[in-house]
């Protein structure tokens, strides 16, 4: 076969190919879906480093913690979401109303969550969100105050998946992002609960 | 008998076929480590900000790395091998001069020495010395080159199984 038509026929089978093992992998996207809500920019190529010589004024200094005065937090402000500091959150899982769910958390990450999570954080992995929201739906819609975190850094998935969750109708002032995440949360070798939700099994973190 | 034994097989035919099953390989591990953690290609691919509407960002990182593992396979296989070849320069050429423009915009930015550079550039190896892997990238393509303009003989399917040799049919 000439090299021509041969290529073609390469690129078409292999395309179609393509498409098909996507939509039959149980891991698959979807490819209609907005997994980036809202028109978020990526994070510059070079990450922002937040220098710890200027530390937030409610937050105690972690590595890499992020200040309340970051571009991170002017962005999420400017999205109507708003940040907490690593102060707030701890303020926010330690008060009695955590315990009964009217303060709840997501963790907006994968296999990591099982490695170790806040403790009582719910899991909502939001780029399988069909998976996560038959279980954690019902306790955002009896929440007061939600949570999301991510990994912390440069990572914005916790901004994404709050962005989803108004899609679906939960409301704006009802969520929280916790900027640090678990990079910061680590940082200040707060305590981890490994496996499961509510699963007993806790541990301080590495530093 | 066999087209082997009437028509000695050159030494670059051996070569030929080592680099197929090397190229090919590469792609198979490379595309599997990418279709199995959709979810991370597609991140690494949106910072690349090729393309904005969701569709086409979903669509390129869900089909592209099963389309990787197949054009591998082919290769290995030795199944439209020329063809196969073909479509992995089509691939490679334009993914090394995005991902040099992305580690130049990084040196611009940083003042970081250009072969210091380290990211993960969604290659699906993780992170990589940026100068490693625009030299990995450079033999792969020309490999890929050499393998779309020379015919081979040395276990192409096509060829011992498909359509008989002029020699074995005399």
């Amino acid at each position: 076969m000439k090299l021509l038509p041969e290529t073609l026929l390469v690129a078409g089978v292999g395309i179609a190919l393509g498409f098909a093992a996507n939509a039959l992998s149980p891991r698959g996207l979807e490819l209609k879906r907005n997994y980036f809500p809202s028109g978020a920019t990526p994070v510059p190529i070079s990450p922002q480093v937040i220098s710890p010589a200027h530390p937030a004024t409610n937050a105690p200094a972690g590595e890499g913690s992020p200040v309340a005065e970051s571009p991170v937090f002017a962005r999420l402000r400017g999205k109507g979401l708003q940040p907490g500091t690593l102060a707030e959150i701890q303020q926010l899982h330690a008060d009695p109303r955590f315990a009964l769910g009217a303060i709840v958390f997501l963790d907006d990450r994968d296999h990591e969550y099982a490695e170790g999570h806040v403790p009582g954080a719910y899991q909502f992995f939001h780029y399988r969100a069909q998976e996560f929201l038959p279980t954690v739906l019902p306790v955002l819609q009896a929440a007061e105050k939600i949570v999301v975190y991510c990994g912390g850094g440069t990572c914005e998935d916790s901004e994404f998946a709050a962005l989803m969750l108004t899609e679906i109708g939960v409301p704006r002032e009802k969520l929280i992002i916790y900027v640090g995440g678990m990079k910061e949360w680590k940082a200040n070798q707060l305590p981890l609960e490994l496996g499961e939700r509510n699963s007993g099994r806790l541990a301080p973190a590495a530093k | 008998m066999t087209a082997f034994m009437t028509h000695p097989i050159a030494k670059s035919e051996y070569v030929r076929l080592l680099l197929r099953w090397v190229i090919g390989g590469l792609f198979i591990y490379m595309g599997l480590n990418k279709a199995l953690h959709p979810v991370e290609f597609l991140k690494l691919v949106r910072q690349y900000e090729m393309v904005q509407q969701p569709w086409l960002l979903n669509s390129l990182a869900g089909v592209l790395p099963w389309f990787e593992v197949f054009c591998g396979a082919l290769l290995v296989a030795g199944v439209w091998r020329r063809g196969a070849a073909c479509v992995a320069v089509l691939m490679l050429v334009p993914f090394t001069i995005i991902v040099a423009r992305r580690a130049l915009a990084i040196h611009a930015a940083q003042g970081t020495p250009f072969c210091d550079i380290k990211f993960d550039c969604g290659c699906g190896a993780g992170e990589v010395v940026i100068c490693h892997k625009l030299l990995e990238n450079s033999l792969l393509i020309l490999g890929a080159l050499w393998l779309t303009l020379q015919p081979d003989r040395l276990l192409t399917l096509k060829r011992s199984v498909a359509t008989p040799s002029p020699v074995t049919a005399v």
